[in-house]
């Protein structure tokens, strides 16, 4: 959703060039890091001074033609460009058209690509331009592709949907409808209207379907603990099964029509809240930009029906499709008739509601097992890449003593140059020529873009120097690689410390209310709708009568007091959580304290500072105020969803 | 600006491997260097070809090359040659060393069996105490071992520590603070030899948004009020170890910790600086001491200390330069100055595109803040009397009236307050449980910011406050010392 979801493991974004040249199949996703040896690398991308039209329109001409297969540093530094020079917006959009249109067909695709980046990150007045001329591109483009092509292509046009700053279509209303009517029939034009009629193909909703599931699971690798998304990606999943195996008109149409409720409800920040702003927000706000138009190359996937398909699962996705394949595990669920559809979708709908429920826990713990087990892999990866570097350094013969040191001839260049083949043109930093230190060169130069693009945002906007972090921050936030602000003091742990007071209060409260038994239901098993477990009934000697404790009644149903609350307040920060990854902060993680009562404002600070909250509360020890450690780690165990969950049973 | 030094002067510098091209400024002047061809460094930060980087406020610097370079420079130096005898490779020698014991100390966090290399080696992280007498070189000896150590590619982040009250570091002096360092340091200006605390202008280095943590001291000698840096030391080093027991993993970088050259030769044994070494090894843990270019304080710490820990003397570049006062006290304005205001290097004539220090911008000018508010808004304490005599030039038995380390509240409606252009330190909030208050509380309390007392209105009893930020002082408390400053 954001830009930062590139870092991901398992995203590399704009890089998956699997269906262009024949020799990048194998190879990796990046050839722009393999040019040292293949090709000679672009040339670096310094401060752009090019003050007449015809000369930057010979130099955009130029670097577009080097965008001949799919490489994130070209797109970015073109886009970067383009964003340097909008006053050049005209040329730019005329320079990209006749690129596209002149170009064969395998190198359309980038330049795709660059035009979706331009236009999501920079928007005004690129995304103007373009509008005039994307729906005959599009389709022309379609119509020459192949078919791997088609469904990036497909994937990159519902992102286009929601791809404007204000979560809107990123082109206007008519040139989407018309692509998409262009590509799906008529059917897709309803998209808009939640209208039953019109065919519905099984092409659209599946790439409905995996575009709204790729979007999940960004969410649920940004925020593993986010047990909404991983009900959805399970239901998601199980759903693709069944619309695969083939499912009737109607069902189809059932499906699309969810599916769009729940994309609807997904990426899309309150228009409200955005759209009363006109300016581009200064923090990044990519909403499905980059990351969702871009998957990794398709040799990586095992076998499925349909080959097209493999093109947008991303391998983890892959893991866990395996999954759910196991016969022990998920036999069953995969043996489901059509008829389930309609359980299924409830419980897609339900799932929006309700966070954790025990159902699902077999579903969450293989679901986060395999996330773990991806960081598994890459920490193996690291760690052989570390092993590599402490031998040849523990072979280095030095000992530390005045003479040894003035007597030896370092071999230090081959440790800070040569080892570390890759360096970035913008500031010189090396990094190693392997996969660990390609993906770090990668994060590095997403943060190159981001700073870049909030400094030209910024300029004419005074800055400051920051206040110092306070003794408590510095000793706790670790390890400060967050770019920017030194902290006033320790309001966030107060506010952490007041908000789980509050929660604990709340959950007192909720408990203590109860729902007395109708006269003759004593004996009834009632259980709550939400968590599914039994209410339990006691006998409350004063009222002399029969009560469900934690309780509550609405609209003659009784749930468990702290699942309704639950679910309530899920609904809520549920969104207030996905508005803030439209923001773009890349660590959306799961502070749930904050997000549930503090108001976003500041939740936000707090998390655009804090990449690895949730350790944060259980790091809390040996502190010297003790009542506050207490209090924090009082807090951090009362809220997580899925404890809460467990507080049902 | 020298009126020969206006025409556009660009030369080409070849350099051989293992040579460094030094150069020094007059006030005023700019110069931009750019790598045409090669690898090159800046104390260990390293330049990417063809980008144009400035220099200004008087920097003395040199770009260093360990396989040979060509570089361009633009702009009017006061003095520049080429040099043959560096001290890099011992320098390199030590990071090597150093990252030994990093790579042994990460084994053993993990657990991994230990390397077939001899039994006993020790497993610590290093922990460097770097000492050595004035123009030594001893803050580019830590630079470059730190820059080193984050450029290996291993994820270091070591923390570096300044207890050198006269030198600002990444802000302003007076302080006593650490930052951990993620991205290596850039060389631009004295005015911010180490980098830069973080502002609000979006940086591509991490070096240039460090988050230091900073204890006030007040004044640029440590013979002013030693009790209190001892004091401020031990308190830094408890903070580092709360930081390094929430993570290992950042222990494992270790600490390189950069100290007064006062710490390297006094007057007798009474002088302060023993205690004040005794207070960092203790304090920091340390167990490494090098000791740049002096013989006789490498054989004083070997007798004081090598028992306990290893004790190494390098020598001193050849490129060290003699900085005389009236340069420090330039550099001391400089700094406050791009605390407040940050910096702008124009670059010389003929130079387009140039960065400072690889940022990729030219201005890095910064708005503070400047506030009128009453006397009683803001608490001013100074630590210990206004001028001390030394404890042994008081008459035997005599006693203080004020201790060196008590707080005395500050009247700015006295005349004579000295607060007029006082650089104040802003401290943390107090704590806010009044029972948990002490007395001696303000000594341990880290600082949020510097503030300039610019103006006072005794009849209205309101002052101006300049302060970097638009955050609020009011009800704060701050601490005054020893050093003035005026917008010049």
């Amino acid at each position: 959703m954001s830009i930062y979801s590139q870092s991901y493991p398992g995203h590399p974004p704009y890089g998956a060039a699997s269906y262009t040249h024949p020799p990048l199949q194998s190879g990796y996703p990046y050839p722009y890091l393999h040019s040292n040896v293949a090709a000679p690398p672009p040339p670096p991308q310094p401060v752009y001074h090019y003050l007449d039209p015809a000369s930057f329109r010979r130099e955009f001409t130029t670097r577009l033609s080097e965008l001949q297969v799919n490489s994130r540093p070209l797109i970015q530094n073109l886009s970067m460009l383009a964003q340097d020079y909008s006053k050049f917006a005209e040329i730019v959009a005329q320079c990209i058209e006749e690129h596209i249109r002149r170009v064969p067909p395998w190198m359309k695709l980038p330049a795709f690509y660059l035009l979706d980046a331009i236009s999501k990150n920079v928007y005004e007045p690129y995304a103007r331009h373009f509008a005039s001329f994307v729906k005959p591109l599009f389709l022309e483009t379609y119509g020459q592709v192949d078919e791997a092509t088609r469904t990036k292509m497909e994937e990159m046009l519902l992102t286009w949907r929601t791809g404007s700053p204000a979560g809107k279509e990123l082109f206007a209303v008519p040139p989407q409808i018309a692509i998409e009517r262009g590509i799906w029939g008529d059917s897709a034009a309803n998209y808009n209207s939640f209208s039953l009629s019109g065919r519905v193909t099984k092409a659209q909703v599946l790439s409905e379907l995996e575009y709204t599931l790729g979007q999940k699971e960004r969410a649920l690798q940004a925020n593993p603990y986010d047990t909404t998304s991983q009900n959805h990606v399970n239901v998601l999943y199980q759903l693709r099964k069944l619309v695969d195996a083939g499912v009737s008109q109607e069902e189809l149409q059932q499906i699309l029509n969810q599916l769009r409720t729940l994309i609807r409800q997904v990426p899309q920040p309150p228009t409200s809240s955005s759209s009363s702003n006109p300016t581009w927000p200064s923090q990044m706000t990519l909403p499905g930009s980059l990351s969702s138009t871009s998957y990794p190359p398709s040799s990586s996937a095992p076998t499925s029906g349909q080959p097209h398909q493999q093109h947008v699962i991303p391998p983890h996705a892959v893991k866990a499709e395996v999954g759910i394949f196991n016969p022990n595990a998920a036999a069953p669920q995969l043996a489901a008739s059509k008829d389930n559809i309609a359980s299924l979708l409830s419980t897609l709908v339900k799932a929006g509601v309700v966070s954790a429920s025990t159902s699902v826990t077999p579903d969450n713990t293989k679901a986060s097992a395999k996330v773990d087990d991806q960081d598994t892999q890459r920490a193996d990866l690291e760690r052989e890449f570390s092993r590599y570097y402490r031998n040849s350094i523990l072979a280095q013969k030095i000992q530390l003593n005045s003479l040894d040191i003035m007597r030896k001839r370092p071999n230090v260049v081959n440790l800070l140059y040569d080892q570390l083949s890759l360096q970035c043109k913008q500031c010189g930093l090396r990094f190693a020529d392997t996969v660990v230190g390609k993906k770090r060169m990668e994060e590095h130069l997403d943060m190159h873009f981001r700073q870049n693009r909030k400094a030209t945002q910024n300029v004419g906007r005074g800055h400051s120097r920051s206040w110092f972090t306070s003794a408590e921050d510095w000793s706790h936030d670790l390890p400060p690689d967050v770019k920017g602000k030194g902290r006033e003091n320790n309001t966030r742990s107060f506010n952490a410390r007041v908000a789980a007071e509050e929660v604990a209060k709340r959950e007192a409260e909720l408990r203590a209310q109860y729902v007395v038994v109708s006269p003759g239901d004593e004996a009834k098993a009632l259980s709550c709708p939400i968590c599914k477990e039994q209410l339990k009934t006691e006998f409350l000697e004063e009222d002399e009568e029969w009560v469900w404790k934690n309780a509550t009644k609405k609209d003659d149903r009784v749930y468990h007091a702290t699942c309704f609350a639950e679910a309530t307040a899920v609904k809520s920060s549920f969104a207030a959580r996905l508005r803030f990854e439209k923001h773009g902060s890349r660590s959306g993680t799961p502070d749930t304290q904050s997000s549930r009562t503090t108001p976003p404002p500041d939740s936000r600070i707090s998390r655009s500072k804090s990449p690895i909250s949730p350790p944060r509360e259980s790091k809390v020890v040996g502190t010297k105020r003790k009542v506050q450690s207490d209090d924090i780690a009082f807090g951090g165990n009362a809220t997580p969803p899925f404890k809460k969950a467990a507080l049902c049973s | 600006m020298t009126s020969e030094a206006k025409a556009v002067v660009k030369r080409e510098w070849k350099l051989e491997p293992e040579s460094e091209y030094r150069f020094e400024m007059d006030p005023g002047t700019t110069l931009a260097i750019k790598l045409i061809v090669g690898h090159a460094e800046i104390f260990g930060f390293e330049l990417v070809e063809g980008k144009w980087y400035l220099f200004g406020y008087e920097c003395k610097a040199a770009v260093y090359t360990w396989q040979g370079c060509t570089i361009e420079v633009a702009g009017q130096p006061s003095t520049e040659y080429v040099s043959e005898e560096t001290s890099m490779s011992a320098y390199a020698n030590l990071h090597i060393a150093f990252e030994q014991m990093r790579v042994r100390a990460l084994r053993k966090l993990r657990g991994s069996p230990p390397h077939s290399d001899e039994p006993g080696t020790p497993v610590e992280p290093p922990r460097v105490l770097v000492l050595g007498p004035e123009n030594s070189g001893k803050t580019t000896v830590c630079k470059i071992l730190t820059n080193y150590a984050v450029r290996a590619g291993q994820g270091w982040s070591p923390v570096y520590v300044n207890v050198d009250p006269s030198e600002g570091g990444w802000a302003a002096p007076g302080i006593v603070s650490s930052a951990p360092i993620t991205g290596p340091i850039s060389t631009y200006s004295p005015a911010n030899p180490l980098g830069s605390a973080a502002t609000t202008t979006p940086m591509s280095f991490t070096s240039n948004a460090l988050l230091p943590l900073a204890y006030w001291y007040g004044h640029a000698d440590i013979r002013k009020n030693p009790l209190l840096l001892e004091r401020l030391i031990r308190n830094l080093g408890e903070n580092i170890k709360d930081r390094f027991d929430n993570d290992p993993e950042s222990r494992v970088s270790g600490l390189i910790i950069d100290t007064p050259s006062s710490f390297a030769s006094g007057q007798g044994s009474n002088d302060p600086r023993h205690r004040l070494i005794k207070a960092c090894i203790e304090a920091f843990n340390v167990n490494v001491i090098i000791v740049v270019g002096h013989e006789k304080l490498n054989v004083e710490m070997q007798r004081a200390y090598s028992s306990q820990l290893t004790v190494v003397k390098i020598p001193k570049s050849g490129g060290v330069v003699e900085l005389e006062y009236a340069y420090r006290e330039r550099v001391h304005n400089y700094q406050l100055h791009a605390y407040m205001y940050g910096q702008i290097i124009p670059a010389p004539a003929g130079v387009t595109n140039a960065t400072i220090g690889g940022e990729t911008f030219t201005d890095l000018a910064l708005a503070p803040s400047s506030t009128v508010i009453n006397f009683g808004d803001l608490s001013i304490y100074r630590i210990g009397a206004e001028s001390m005599a030394p404890t042994s030039a008081l008459p035997i038995g005599a006693k203080r009236v004020v201790s060196e380390m008590q707080p005395a509240a500050i009247d700015p409606a006295q005349p004579g307050s000295g607060l007029l252009n006082a650089v104040l330190a802003l401290l943390s909030p107090l704590n806010p449980d009044e029972n948990e208050r002490y007395d001696e509380e303000l000594l341990d309390l880290t600082i949020s910011g510097f503030l300039v007392v610019t103006h006072l209105d005794i009849p209205r009893k309101k002052m101006t406050i300049l302060s970097p930020n638009q955050g609020s002082v009011v009800g704060r408390t701050a601490v005054l010392g020893s050093f003035e400053w005026q917008e010049q």
